[in-house]
């Protein structure tokens, strides 16, 4: 099957999903001729137009109020914040809008929008534009949140989010935009809530979201040249959350490692373990729950300080390896 | 000092950039601000502005190199300034200010040394992992988090599978060691535990269907540890022909002795076990053990007497035999299999052993080989006592108590002629226990 990126994998679901459905339309700050600061959406203005590719000015919350209006009217806007950072200016509408209308409406109104945006450290962007801030939507019911780590996942779950009635906050990440995968080119979704076994194993369960699945594999080959047999459960949407997948995995090895970018305390690892804790694993745990998250500071700009500052592959070996050594 | 020219970074996930053309060329004046060169991102071309006013020098990149960001790639030199000679040293490493630290013996960071006092640990009791054995926060927090090694509570310190399992099987966790981190108790621990002895449940059958017993706890045991000794340990065996009358009547001897004494009656096998026990002392090599990377020959004599059981047998173990005298070498045995067929043994009481006998002469049977039992070095099957034809030196022929022992071997350890020179003399021993006095 052919290759593309991941950035390229957005950029068709998103293609393929417009020149289908009429309702979908593009509204972000430069999206249009520059690209998106990511060049996501490089060539679509070219392709659709203004009218179906909106630049706006700098305004995170008009243009997701705007959003959120058009889904009002039956449109499935897809709205892109250039970084998972200033969602924090667009969370009004998202957050008491947007999630809320349809309850309020018992049922009568529904706000079919995705919200793309960019998450992550990495790039020496610093303190404002490295943020993985997932966990303050999966706080929030009525919405969805989605995290892609593959580019097969992210065009499947991307199409899935485009057609659901409700408004999903889609999190890319910066460091993934540019790795390859196979991509059918036909139009296929990934059912939200829906984990994925990234990879089979038996002594050690590691829960990991984003970029942090791809380092919890390679992890996990490094420590397959140990003997130490891991799986790597990625659960691709954090809300709705497949929890039967990684009940039965934690089950199955007695031991889990949680990974995830964004800062410990207060992240969607303390989820996760409480899913964990509250299943019927609880009675198959051979030893405690263990989170491998971000510091509890800032993404510092300082290169040798913003690495350290997440899981690196060296991190999540050692961990693994205390966990299944039963050193804790 | 000159000015560098680096490959500079213009965009958020840029980690090359390619050299499109150079604007000035090398030696030329340039201005600061003034475009220098183009260099091209996988979105964009940028022009790169002169970053100081002099002369351009020094270009080491040509139009199509694709470079990492910060590569320096040309220098700007004012008047009297020279080319720098090779690769650009190293940033200075910063210096360890550490003169505001308190004198102490142990090497520490000041964090360590701070959350140490925090929690009144002893760095002294701290082992440092970083530079020279220096004490790190890290090494702080691994002794504030251990869990204590027993609860102080009293309570339990299990996993949950631990819990479940044990709920499962009936286990008392009381009853239960943790080989888990300070002690806790895991799910494999409890499924040991669960296979340690207990009566078999005997079912019932009315079909022709073959009754069905299930591979657990000892019968598992003893299937496991035999077909290892037996398919990795090479067997030799020695059988040798005694004859019995001195011993039967040193232990009559014995017995009218212990009779007199209103003491219990010393067993054929106390005997065995001390002449057994004497002849070791003398052939250290049959009292030995084979590992991996050496041979260890123990200088403690345990000789463990094999008891049949209902569900399988056990082999409880006399210490220092040598030292024992054949009464309280009785004693022990009588009690250790009485205790043992009441399933009342503690694990010290079958552990240890450096040789193993199995008497089977109570069960008629004449001779056999016995399978080592890991990880010693021998054992010794005995064979019942009875009249057999035995050639005089004048060449008669008499009826004599005679019985078969066969040594069975580790070949890796223990040779022909060292097993043959045991048997030598045990043979003597047995046929003269009077030279236990010698």
């Amino acid at each position: 099957m052919r290759e593309i990126t991941y950035l390229e994998a957005i950029r068709e679901a998103m293609t393929q999903e417009m020149e289908r459905d009429e309702s979908v339309f593009l509204i972000g700050e430069d999206i249009g001729t520059y690209g998106g600061a990511f060049q996501v959406t490089h060539g679509m203005y070219e392709q659709f137009g203004p009218e179906r590719i909106l630049d706006t000015p700098i305004t995170e919350l008009g243009l997701t109020g705007a959003a959120t209006g058009a889904a009002l009217i039956g449109m499935r806007p897809i709205a892109e914040i250039m970084f998972m950072d200033f969602t924090t200016l667009a969370s009004e509408q998202l957050v008491n809008q947007a999630a809320k209308l349809r309850f309020m409406f018992g049922g009568k109104a529904s706000v079919p929008m995705v919200l793309r945006t960019p998450a992550g450290s990495g790039t020496g962007a610093a303190e404002h534009h490295s943020q993985s801030l997932e966990n303050w939507f999966v706080h929030v019911p009525g919405l969805k949140v989605v995290m892609p780590t593959t580019p097969y996942d992210a065009k499947g779950l991307l199409l899935a989010s485009i057609r659901d009635n409700n408004p999903v906050v889609f999190v890319e990440h910066k460091l993934l935009y540019k790795t390859k995968g196979e991509v059918p080119e036909e139009d296929y979704t990934i059912p939200l809530g829906q984990a994925d076994v990234k990879r089979s194993g038996t002594d050690l369960t590691i829960v990991a979201t984003s970029i942090m699945v791809s380092r919890s594999l390679e992890a996990a080959e490094e420590l397959a040249k140990e003997g130490i047999n891991v799986e790597v459960v990625d659960p691709r949407s954090l809300r709705p959350l497949d929890t039967g997948t990684i009940v039965e995995s934690v089950k199955k090895t007695g031991k889990v490692l949680i990974v995830h970018e964004a800062v410990k305390t207060g992240g969607f690892g303390g989820e996760l373990a409480g899913v964990i804790a509250e299943s019927e694993a609880f009675g198959y745990l051979e030893a405690p729950i263990v989170r491998l998250a971000g510091r509890e500071i800032p993404i510092p700009y300082n290169r040798t300080l913003e690495q350290n500052a997440v899981p690196q592959v060296a991190n999540i070996v050692e961990k693994a390896r205390d966990i299944v050594q039963l050193k804790v | 000092m000159a000015t560098e020219v680096i490959l500079p970074k213009v965009d958020m996930d840029q980690e090359t950039g390619t050299i499109v053309e150079w604007v000035k060329k090398d030696g030329e004046e340039v201005t600061e601000g003034e475009i220098i060169l183009v260099i091209e991102t996988d979105k964009v071309a940028i022009d790169v502005e002169a970053p100081a006013t002099g002369v351009l020098q020094g270009i080491s990149a040509a139009p199509g190199e694709v470079l990492p960001i910060a590569t320096v790639i040309a220098h700007i030199l004012e008047p009297g300034e020279e080319l720098p000679q090779g690769p650009m040293p190293p940033p200075p490493t910063p210096q360890e200010t550490l003169a505001e630290v308190p004198p102490s013996t142990v090497p520490a960071t000041p964090v360590a040394r701070k959350m140490a006092a925090a929690h009144e640990i002893d760095l002294q009791q701290v082992n440092g992992s970083g530079q020279q054995g220096q004490v790190t926060k890290a090494d702080v927090v691994a002794v504030v988090s251990s869990p204590p090694a027993t609860a102080p509570d009293g309570k339990v310190y299990a996993a949950p599978a631990a819990r479940r399992v044990a709920s499962e099987l009936g286990v008392d966790l009381n009853q239960v060691q943790g080989t888990g981190p300070g002690g806790r108790i895991q799910s494999v621990d409890v499924t040991a535990a669960a296979q340690s002895p207990q009566p078999m449940p005997i079912e019932v059958q009315s079909s022709s269907e073959p009754e069905v017993i299930p591979l657990v706890g000892m019968r598992r045991t003893i299937a496991e540890r035999l077909t290892a000794s037996y398919q990795s340990i090479p067997h030799i065996n020695f059988t040798a022909r005694i004859l019995m009358d001195a011993f039967i009547a040193t232990r009559a001897t014995l017995n009218e002795h212990a009779e007199r004494a209103g003491e219990a009656r010393i067993s054929a096998t106390a005997l065995l076990v001390k002449l057994v026990s004497i002849a070791l002392q003398r052939h250290p090599w049959v009292n030995s053990s084979f590992t991996d990377e050496a041979i260890l020959l123990h200088r403690s004599i345990n000789v463990g007497v094999a008891v049949a059981l209902e569900e399988g047998l056990i082999v409880p173990v006399v210490h220092d035999a040598d030292k024992k005298g054949i009464a309280l070498i009785g004693t022990e045995v009588s009690d250790l299999a009485t205790r043992a067929r009441a399933g009342q043994l503690l694990p010290s009481e079958v552990g240890g052993g450096t040789f193993t006998i199995s008497n089977l002469g109570p069960f008629g049977v004449e001779q056999f080989e016995a399978i080592i039992n890991p990880p010693q070095a021998a054992i010794l099957a005995v064979g019942m006592t009875q009249q057999e034809a035995v050639p005089l030196d004048n060449g008669e022929i008499v009826a004599k108590p005679v019985m078969h022992i066969t040594l069975s071997a580790d070949h890796r350890v223990i040779d022909g002629a060292v097993a043959a020179n045991f048997m030598a003399e045990l043979k003597s021993l047995l046929e003269n226990p009077i030279l236990l006095s010698y």
